[in-house]
């Protein structure tokens, strides 16, 4: 008998290990968030909390052989098998470590041909928190909305004993003396045995005087000085009768947000530039969306003049056309007059641009104009891609604003800028790749002040 | 599935087996009994990612199974095949397989059976390894749990790390003894002839070493006394810090495994090549006989083409292996061979043909007597690399665009890199240099360069792992290549950063 049927009495030991890897690739995914977070596949993700992602599969490290004596490009090789000839091309793939890295990395393309890759779903949700850890944000985690507090009007609700003339409670003051009156009208029947209209003709004669109407009522025959008395109830209203209204005034509490985006849309900013932009603006929606109620975000795109588009337009089209940076500001100046005062609304204001202008001065106007309308938050990104780069908009910045320059502690290549006014909530950050969209998150963000 | 249908299908495979028999029996295959189990999709893929039916826990067998499960749910079937190198041999077969790709995987494994059987580097090798890892895995569980997961696991991991730099000579039993119960009894002993300065006794005591240490520093000597390969059986042995018993258990269960695959690993090429000699022999015999029909003949022939297809990006082992012996069976067929045809630069030589008819007699020979390091160095030429369309190719940075590209096609700079790149089984010559390095017992590696480079990255994450286990600095001498300038450099590793220092230009010795 050669050939089995076998039943194998499954473990769970593949599924425990399989669970193990994956504990791994979180807390990898958790050391390279910059890299994660800037992935096309979230920024574009239609629809779902949840995203396919590329991750490396956690490495088994070993010695293993990397670049060949005379080898060209980086000297990494790989034998592969095919009728080709000396250079052809037999693939390509978007750089590892995205732009602006220059030729000879050399890897190990046998490698780096593909198959280290797996897909990993993972959910947003679970990468905000991720990132809220990183950025030290617990009250943004516990989804503690921040509102604000506005004044709609006055009323009077609470009532007390002491108060203003005119804020008198005619009303309350004589209900009370109506059940004041009544009360001692049955208090005295009760002591003196006297007949209830007798009573009350005592209390009316002595205009509600509990004192005098008693010691009348204990004389011998008080009837006859009760004559002249009626026998209705009369309230007669006394100091403790009296009860004032306390005005008070209301509030609402809103907890809105609004963010305005501002990108330069002209012809040299390009796809790739683009796209940090449209990165930042994905996360900071998303983290807005856990401090604030209602999150709204506004496009103004700009050349040398500014427009209101659509998110489409705003990341996916290009205009020809100069650069006046300031008529994004002016625009925003004047959306927040009109629809966002800051009174009900959390501004976030952000522009990108990379650094071209053709009337710095104005635009360091404009931004001065925006700043006096008590935005939360004031950012400008300049994006360098390219290793030559022109005019720096930053320098403007940097000089109109007092900022002062820094760089990153984990990577030297960030450099931010931030206000020396820790009461000026303004702060500038250059994004030369993709990695650097986190640490420029977190210079909005995180609760450290240096990063 | 019911129960008849299974039973039918079983019923049909033994009928396949028994032809298949008599078929091998005829072409002179030389076999173990054979024996396969038909199993479930998941547990194929479990033996493939875990190397072994049963073994211990690691993440790295979960991921590499969750990797051929991804594999085999976008491939839609590939024949999958796992031999077990024991006596009698054990075959697995994938109950979901349609069954012209049962029979192909069949025929496969017999091949696989004869060359395990046959072949030299087999000749010592364990074959009891199953009830070994079942046990093993048992131990490790309880580690776990006395230890801690984490423990255990980073354990594993270096180990796993430095698993490929073992010797053990394979024509020797006592270095692939069955393994004792007493860990201490089994660190490996001294492989090499040179040996250590002195002879490990089982103490581990760092006094014993110290007094070692004394004798070998009066003698100027160092220890090791020569080169040690076994960078592994070293670090066992002598670690300053010392291990505990679990902690060598550890150790040498991933060790015994490493050694245990070591034939495998050395003869890839050739017991793939030879498998897909015999299962294409062993296929067209069967549709002859009107064993396959011809609907299933084609079906395998489909599957058979995946199995030698061309990787653009990877060496495929089935193709190089089978396009060598089928070199060797036709060249000696024709009498191509001899010290004067090797000698002939004339390309007349390729059409002699003397038909001496010493093809099938050589490649059974070559098949016991060889590893790939020495096959490939002796047959693969002009001819196979040309055949087999293999080239070299390197990456190059293109704006944001990695470019793959075709850097050399030519064949004998080709042979030049498979040959050296089998070399020591694929695996980067380091051998332990000194343990007692600048007198402070830290661990000198080198690498002893050949023309390629370690890759630094890995080479970086390795030598930590190297330290999670010595306790005390590790460097590591290789060589940096940019071009054809080559540069010996020296890098440290002292647990909380590495160094790196430029030892001049590299001088071949």
């Amino acid at each position: 008998m050669t050939v089995n049927q076998v039943d194998w009495d499954f473990s769970k030991r593949g599924q425990e290990d399989v669970a193990r890897h994956q504990k791994k690739i979180k807390d990898s995914i958790r050391e390279n968030i910059a890299d994660v977070i800037s992935e096309e596949s979230i920024i574009s993700r239609k629809k779902g909390q949840t995203v396919k992602i590329p991750i490396r599969g956690i490495k088994s490290y070993q010695f293993i052989y990397g670049k060949r004596k005379g080898g060209e490009g980086g000297g990494g090789y790989g034998l592969g098998h095919g009728k080709k000839d000396k250079g052809d091309v037999i693939g390509r793939r978007p750089a590892p470590n995205g732009e602006g890295d220059g030729p000879g990395k050399g890897g190990k393309p046998a490698d780096a041909a593909g198959e280290d890759y797996m897909e990993t779903e993972v959910d947003i949700e679970e990468l905000i928190q991720m990132m809220m850890d990183d950025l030290q944000l617990p009250d943004l985690r516990k989804k503690e909305i921040a509102e604000t507090v506005v004044p709609s009007g006055w009323s009077f609700e609470d009532v007390e004993k002491h108060g203003l003339k005119p804020n008198l409670d005619k009303k309350r003051s004589f209900k009370n003396a109506i059940k004041r009156a009544a009360d001692s009208v049955s208090r005295l029947a009760e002591k003196t045995g006297r007949p209830m209209e007798m009573c009350q003709k005592a209390l009316n004669k002595f205009k509600g005087d509990y004192q005098k109407a008693l010691e009348l009522l204990q004389k011998e025959d008080p009837g006859a000085e009760l004559e002249d008395q009626e026998d209705k109830l009369k309230p007669f209203i006394q100091h403790g009768d009296l009860r004032y209204r306390v005005p008070k005034e209301n509030v609402e509490s809103h907890s809105n947000a609004v963010i305005l985006a501002m990108m330069d849309v002209s012809g040299s900013m390009s796809t790739t530039k683009k796209y940090l932009a449209r990165s930042f603006f994905f996360w900071m929606v998303e983290f807005l969306k856990h401090k604030y109620r209602n999150v709204e975000i506004r496009f103004i795109a700009h050349t040398s003049e500014a427009k209101l588009v659509d998110e489409d337009e705003f990341f996916h089209k290009g205009e020809s056309g100069g650069t006046i940076c300031a008529s994004a500001y002016d625009l925003a100046c004047q959306l927040v007059d009109t629809d966002y005062p800051p009174s009900k609304w959390n501004i976030y204001a952000f522009h990108f641009s990379d650094g071209e202008d053709w009337d710095p001065a104005k635009t360091m106007l404009s931004v001065k104009r925006l700043m006096e309308k008590s935005p939360n938050m004031v950012g400008y990104g300049e994006i360098r891609t390219e290793v030559a780069y022109g005019q720096q908009l930053m320098r403007n910045f940097e000089e109109s604003f007092s900022l002062e320059r820094y760089t990153s502690y984990r990577d030297s290549d960030f450099e931010y800028y931030l206000a020396q006014r820790a009461e000026l909530p303004l702060a500038g950050v250059i994004l030369k790749n993709k990695g650097h969209v986190y640490p420029a998150l977190k210079v909005f963000f995180s609760k450290e002040k240096r990063i | 599935m019911s129960d008849s249908r299974e039973k039918d299908d079983v019923k049909r495979l033994v009928r396949a087996d028994n032809h298949i028999q008599k078929v091998v029996a005829e072409y002179g295959l030389d076999c173990f009994p054979q024996e396969f189990d038909v199993i479930p999709a998941q547990k194929m893929l479990e033996i493939m990612s875990y190397n072994l039916p049963v073994n211990y826990s690691h993440w790295s067998f979960g991921r590499d199974y969750e990797k051929q499960r991804t594999q085999y749910e976008y491939s839609g079937g590939i024949p999958y095949e796992v031999v077990l190198n024991s006596n009698p041999s054990r075959a697995f077969l994938m109950k979901t397989n349609p069954y012209p790709i049962q029979v192909l995987v069949m025929a496969h494994v017999y091949g696989h059976n004869d060359f395990m059987k046959n072949n030299i580097y087999f000749g010592r090798t364990r074959r009891d390894m199953l009830t070994s890892a079942s046990e093993a895995a048992g131990r490790l569980r309880k580690y776990e749990e006395d230890y801690g997961i984490d423990e255990v696991e980073r354990l594993i991991d270096a180990a796993q790390a430095i698993q490929m730099h073992i010797e053990a000579d394979l024509f020797q039993e006592s270095a692939i003894q069955p393994e004792s119960p007493d860990p201490k009894k089994r660190i490996p002993r001294v492989g090499s002839p040179f040996g250590d300065l002195f002879d490990f006794d089982g103490q581990l005591t760092s006094k014993s070493f110290e007094e070692k240490r004394e004798e070998a520093r009066k003698a100027k000597k160092k220890i090791p006394a020569e080169p040690d390969a076994d960078m592994m059986g070293f670090i066992m042995r002598h670690a300053p810090r010392g291990f505990e018993e679990w902690e060598l258990d550890v150790l040498s269960v991933v060790r015994d495994q490493s050694i245990y695959f070591m034939p495998q690993r050395k003869t890839k090429v050739m017991n793939e090549g030879w498998a897909s000699f015999w299962h294409m022999r062993i296929m067209s015999r069967l549709f002859q006989d009107g064993f396959l029909s011809p609907e299933e003949h084609g079906y395998y022939n489909l599957y058979n083409a995946r199995v030698l297809a061309s990787n653009p990006f990877g060496l495929n082992p089935y193709l190089l292996g089978i396009k060598t012996f089928l070199n060797i069976e036709k060249r000696y067929n024709a009498g191509q061979f001899g010290p004067e045809w090797e000698r002939s630069e004339s390309p007349d030589k390729w059409n002699i043909d003397l038909n001496v008819g010493k093809g099938m007699e050589k490649i059974f020979e070559v098949r016991r007597t060889h590893m790939d390091w020495f096959f490939l160095d002796e047959f693969m030429n002009r001819q196979v690399v040309e055949e087999s369309e293999l080239y070299i190719f390197g990456s190059k940075q293109q704006g944001n665009v990695e470019e793959f590209t075709v850097e050399e096609t030519n064949w004998s700079t080709i042979k030049d890199l498979v040959v050296r790149s089998f070399a020591h089984s694929g695996v980067p010559l380091i051998k332990v240099t000194d343990g007692d390095y600048g007198g402070k017992r830290e661990l000198y590696l080198r690498h002893f360069y050949d023309g390629l480079t370690l890759e630094e990255e890995y080479a970086r994450q390795t030598l930590r792992h190297v330290f999670s286990l010595w306790d005390r600095p590790v460097h590591l001498e290789t060589v940096e290549v940019e071009g054809n300038s080559e540069t010996r450099i020296q890098l440290t590793y002292d647990g909380k950063g590495f160094s790196k220092i430029n030892l001049g230009t590299y001088v071949q010795e």
